[in-house]
């Protein structure tokens, strides 16, 4: 899953990147067969303010993916007025697939460890002042978090994106939380070498 | 009312220069504020964070002339007012500061309406004015049907929300806050948090103290302290927010 | 036993944990006790001392006089006097005397003075005893020994004397002054001494009591003696007051058989020697009254001190009350722990109380030194302890039995938690306060907070005014009582000086003063004490205040004016108070202080509450208001 910290190191042009569509997809097929435009209609719809993140063509790319892997299979279904469609459905694996996924609890790992390190180093050779970084990075995440929290005030009460963005703007502060325990852990340490 | 703060020549509502305060005496001194200059300019959020103890809530002290400084010089409107005799001081509170504290400080037996409207009873308003400046301003925090409950039939939330309104009522030029979220659950929170938005959006110049991230993230700029000196400032960016995919954690 | 052993000690380790407190509380009940004591052992002071006069002057039992001659008449009559003296019962006489009335001159003061005729020889009745110097001779005078002592005279000083019309109230016509020497002082028992000297057939007021011989008498007035008075023994002594009352009014029905009849002859006026010696009482009955009165007011003073002192600190008190409930305390058990030490300070008090009465008592019961033995030793009587017992206990009862109640019944989780008295919300008042100037808004809502605490307030300056009123009237009649008696003899005006006994007032005056001061002194403590409470209740409010705007004069001014329209209220309450206190105490009195003395005690009443609490008002408002404000609970 996405680290949020790792914006800044995002790769330009090639967009956002949603990693679950195959499963969602799986899941609305679950529901009902569709063919891809139709497919893709619903699934704007389930994502909501996440549909940005939707290239253009990766409905049709990740259902042929899913077909190649025998988690849905296809049929053309002909039409009177029209050319004829696939329409795609949901198959025995694919079903098993999508129950898996959503009963899986796993979650993105937070990652203290290689904010740590960076302090160890500079303390270690004296290049920087492990509480002067901490301020830094933390003054960062406020940046951060007012962007985002701006956002979420302006969304209605209740609104699917002050859900999401609430999220984010959690998450944030527990990093924050975090931050300043190492400030006081790196300044009892200068104090306690002074 | 932002346009202000490009014109040079006006004066900053709030300023420090090597302002200083110490407790105790030889083993025992305490420094804490060391020299800190600060600058506040009119329409300005600015919010003050740091560890406990690091002065902070001294610093807003002194900024409010409750706390007397033991060196350097605090400006309010381009007035000197570390040196005023405690007389001038209340007069000081009474027109052009407002308080908000974490304990809300509201007095227990008297109702929400008759708490905002003590500052301007203290000024000399007549009781039918403050009344209804009361009324206003209970409305605009969003307690106008609250008016008549005492404190003991309020949430937390809303207890600081009629703090705040008590604070806006002899139209202050700037509000000082310790700790406003200090007592507060994350609901309560996010109400204060919204209310504080609105007066920033509407120009008041505010000084916030708080442990509180989202609160210093609503500010137009922040200042963490250690040990009474400022480590780092920063200017929050707003207005300026990517893309909602981008907000939302969505690695691109 | 264990119970008892826990409730000793809980009260033991109160006590001793606020000194203060205990301190005050003795104070307060002592004043009171004392106060009781005092005038309780004024009762029957002048007993013995009579007792001692009477056996050592060979006191009469009854003294009996005849009236003055009727316009016309040449001189009084005696048959009717002689007629007495052998009247069935008597078994011994002296006289009968003459006597008349005079103008004493000497240290530069004028005096009206009885004169009575003496031998030089011993008489068998009423032999007045000498204290200094001899008995009368020629160019000798006598004082009686109360007088003496009031006019600063001694044996060996000159004194002159002029007769004086009584009828007319001057000096008689034609008469001379004439010079004599104080050869002596002395005491006896026919009359009361100075200045109560027993009225005769004739009454003139408060004069003094002097001996001449029969010779100087005649030379002193030639019209004549006024008065004749002969001093009679009984065969039975106690029977002396129902000799009186047959004897007294025989000329008005008929002669009673048997006895030698004066039909023509004026009647005699009699008095027995128990007459004298209940009169001799009146020689303290104003103090007694003064005190007993001012036992009573100190003891509901007492009663202010204590509920002021106690009753906030039994809210505080609920925390323990939970701990001994939940450990299985019965509301008994609890009331008595929270009743035992005030009770234990209440009998103390007591004690205290009676000893210092009794110390006390001489100081006031020297009656005039006009009889022997000073005053007896105070007697303490079982019924007096009791008494006094009883009041201090009442007090520390009255005090705290309502909050000790209130408190045992609270329920035991409350009582855990302690939660803090919530302060009282009273509507209007914030209403009302919301017009009125900044000090006094803060100071009236300070007020409001605790309403308990303003009505002990205004009691007490209520008590303590109409004490203060009730003294002042009793003062004033006493001046007039002394100017109403010698208007009489208003030839005066020609003698000048005061007619007013300074001796008898400044007692009087000293006992009324000492009860006045310590009424004071106990308001004062009680206004100090409220203050200090009340400011402390309002720490945080007179810190908020100060926080929105307020300077420390305007919150000082509140904390002040928070007891000074109380004590207002109660110094308008105390006036007709102590009216009323007054005409309870004397119901004869009609005199009333002075409306000028009312008024400065109504404005002396204000001004010294808000001196009083000035201080302590100002010390609260200069705390800085952070230490308040920045560390507390909401």
């Amino acid at each position: 899953m996405q680290d949020p910290m790792s914006l800044s190191r995002k790769e330009p042009s090639r967009g956002y990147q949603l990693g679950v569509v195959q499963e969602v997809l799986l899941a609305l097929l679950a529901e009902d067969a569709s063919h891809g435009y139709q497919l893709r209609a619903r699934l704007e719809l389930a994502l909501g303010p996440l549909s940005a993140a939707l290239n253009s063509g990766q409905v049709y790319v990740t259902l042929n993916r899913l077909e190649k892997a025998g988690l849905v299979s296809s049929e053309l279904v002909g039409q009177a007025d029209r050319p004829d469609r696939k329409v795609y459905e949901l198959t025995a694996a694919g079903r098993a697939r999508v129950t898996e996924w959503l009963e899986d609890t796993s979650w993105p790992k937070p990652a203290p460890a290689e904010f740590h390190v960076k302090l160890v180093a500079a303390a270690a050779a004296g290049l920087a002042d492990p509480v002067r970084l901490v301020d830094a990075q933390r003054h960062s995440l406020l940046d951060g978090l007012a962007a985002v929290q701006r956002a979420a005030l302006a969304e209605p009460d209740g609104s699917v994106a002050a859900l999401l963005l609430e999220g984010v703007v959690l998450r944030l502060q527990a990093d924050l939380h975090w931050l300043e325990a190492c400030a006081r852990y790196w300044n009892d340490r200068k104090g306690g070498q002074a | 009312m932002n346009a202000v703060e490009s014109l040079p020549t006006v004066e900053p509502v709030l300023r420090t220069h090597a302002v200083e305060k110490e407790y105790g005496r030889g083993e025992g001194l305490v420094r804490a504020v060391d020299s800190v200059d600060l600058e506040v300019p009119a329409g300005e959020t600015l919010a003050v964070m740091g560890p406990s103890g690091c002065g902070k809530s001294t610093l807003l002290h002194l900024l409010g002339g409750l706390e007397r400084p033991s060196g350097g010089a605090v400006w309010l409107a381009g007035r000197r007012i570390d040196q005023l005799s405690e007389k001038a001081l209340a007069r000081l509170r009474r027109r052009a500061i407002g308080f908000v504290f974490q304990a809300f400080h509201l007095l227990d037996e008297l109702t929400a309406l008759e708490n905002v409207e003590l500052p301007a009873l203290m000024a000399g308003s007549s009781p039918r004015a403050a009344r209804s400046r009361a009324e206003d301003l209970l409305q605009q925090v969003g307690l106008g049907d609250r008016a008549r409950h005492l404190p003991s039939e309020l949430s937390g939330g809303q207890r600081q929300r009629v703090a705040i309104a008590r604070a806006l009522s002899n139209e202050p030029l700037v509000i000082l806050a310790d700790e406003p979220t200090g007592n507060l659950d994350s609901a309560a929170t996010l109400d204060v948090l919204r209310l504080l938005d609105s007066l920033r959006a509407a120009g008041q110049t505010l000084v916030i103290v708080t442990h509180d991230s989202r609160i210093a993230a609503a500010a137009d700029r922040l200042i963490s302290m250690r040990d009474g000196a400022f480590v780092e400032e920063t200017r929050l960016t707003h207005g300026r927010s990517g893309p909602f995919v981008e907000l939302a954690g969505l690695e691109g | 036993m264990g119970r008892v052993l826990l409730v000793c000690r809980l009260a033991a380790r109160d006590l001793r944990r606020r000194p203060l407190k205990a301190g005050l509380l003795l104070l307060a009940i002592t004043a009171a006790t004392a106060t009781l004591t005092l005038g309780l052992a004024l009762r029957g002071v002048t007993h013995d001392p009579y007792q001692s006069t009477r056996e050592a002057t060979l006191g009469p039992d009854v003294v009996a006089s005849v009236a003055p001659p009727p316009e016309g008449a040449k001189a009084a009559d005696l048959a009717g006097l002689e007629a007495l003296t052998h009247a069935r019962g008597v078994v011994g006489h002296s006289g009968p005397y003459p006597v008349v009335w005079g103008i004493l001159s000497g240290h530069g003061q004028r005096w009206p003075v009885r004169v009575d005729g003496r031998d030089s020889a011993r008489a068998p009745v009423d032999q007045p005893k000498l204290t200094h110097g001899s008995w009368v001779r020629d160019g000798g005078v006598v004082l009686e020994a109360g007088f003496a002592n009031a006019l600063g005279i001694t044996a060996g000083d000159r004194i002159g004397l002029n007769a004086l019309d009584l009828g007319s109230g001057r000096s008689v016509a034609g008469s001379t002054g004439r010079s004599f020497r104080v050869v002596g002082i002395a005491v006896t028992a026919a009359s009361v001494p100075y200045p109560e000297v027993t009225c005769l057939a004739e009454c003139a007021g408060n004069t003094g009591l002097i001996w001449l011989t029969r010779s100087d008498l005649r030379r002193l007035d030639a019209r004549g003696p006024s008065l004749y008075v002969a001093y009679l023994r009984l065969a039975d002594a106690d029977a002396a007051q129902a000799f009186v009352d047959d004897h007294m009014f025989q000329q008005r029905s008929s002669c009673l058989p048997g006895e030698p009849c004066a039909s023509k002859s004026q009647p005699p006026s009699l008095e027995s020697w128990q007459q004298i010696r209940a009169e001799s009482a009146n020689l303290v009955e104003n103090e007694r009254r003064a005190l007993v009165t001012g036992a009573w007011l100190l003891a509901v003073l007492a009663v202010a001190s204590v509920a002021v002192l106690v009753g906030g600190r039994m809210a505080d008190q609920v925390r323990r009350v939970g701990l001994l409930k939940a450990v299985g305390g019965s509301p008994s058990l609890v009331a008595t722990v929270l009743l035992a030490e005030y009770v234990v300070v209440a009998l103390a008090a007591a004690a205290v109380g009676l000893g210092l009465g009794v110390l006390a008592t001489p100081l006031l019961t020297d009656p005039s030194a006009g009889l022997l033995g000073g005053t007896g030793a105070p007697r303490l009587t079982a019924s007096t302890v009791a008494l006094v017992t009883f009041v201090a206990l009442g007090v520390a009862v009255a005090a705290t039995f309502v909050p000790a109640v209130r408190a045992a019944r609270t329920s035991t989780v409350l009582a855990l938690a302690d939660s803090a008295r919530a302060p009282r919300r009273t509507g209007w008042l914030i209403a009302l306060s919301g017009r009125l100037p900044v000090p006094l808004l803060l100071g009236t809502r300070m007020a409001a907070r605790r309403p308990r605490r303003v009505i002990l307030a205004a009691l007490s300056v209520a008590i303590t005014v109409s004490g203060v009123v009730a003294a002042l009237s009793a003062r004033a009649g006493l001046t007039e009582d002394q100017l109403g008696s010698a208007s009489t003899l208003n030839q005066l005006s020609g003698v000048g000086g005061s007619v007013v006994d300074p001796g008898r007032v400044d007692r009087l005056s000293h006992v009324l003063l000492a009860l006045t001061i310590t009424l004071f002194v106990l308001a004062a403590t009680n206004a100090i004490f409220i203050t200090w409470a009340t400011a402390l209740d309002a720490r945080r409010s007179s810190a908020l205040a100060r926080a929105l705007g307020a300077t420390p004069l305007q919150v000082g001014t509140g904390v002040s004016a928070a007891q000074v329209l109380p004590a207002f209220v109660g110094a308008l309450l105390g006036i007709p108070g102590g009216i009323a206190l007054i005409e309870a105490a004397d119901p004869d009195a009609v005199t009333l202080a002075p409306l000028w003395q009312m008024i400065a005690v109504l404005v002396g009443t204000v001004v010294v509450v808000a001196a009083l609490t000035a201080i302590p008002a100002r010390l609260s408002a200069r705390r800085p208001v952070v230490e308040v404000l920045a560390s507390e609970h909401a």
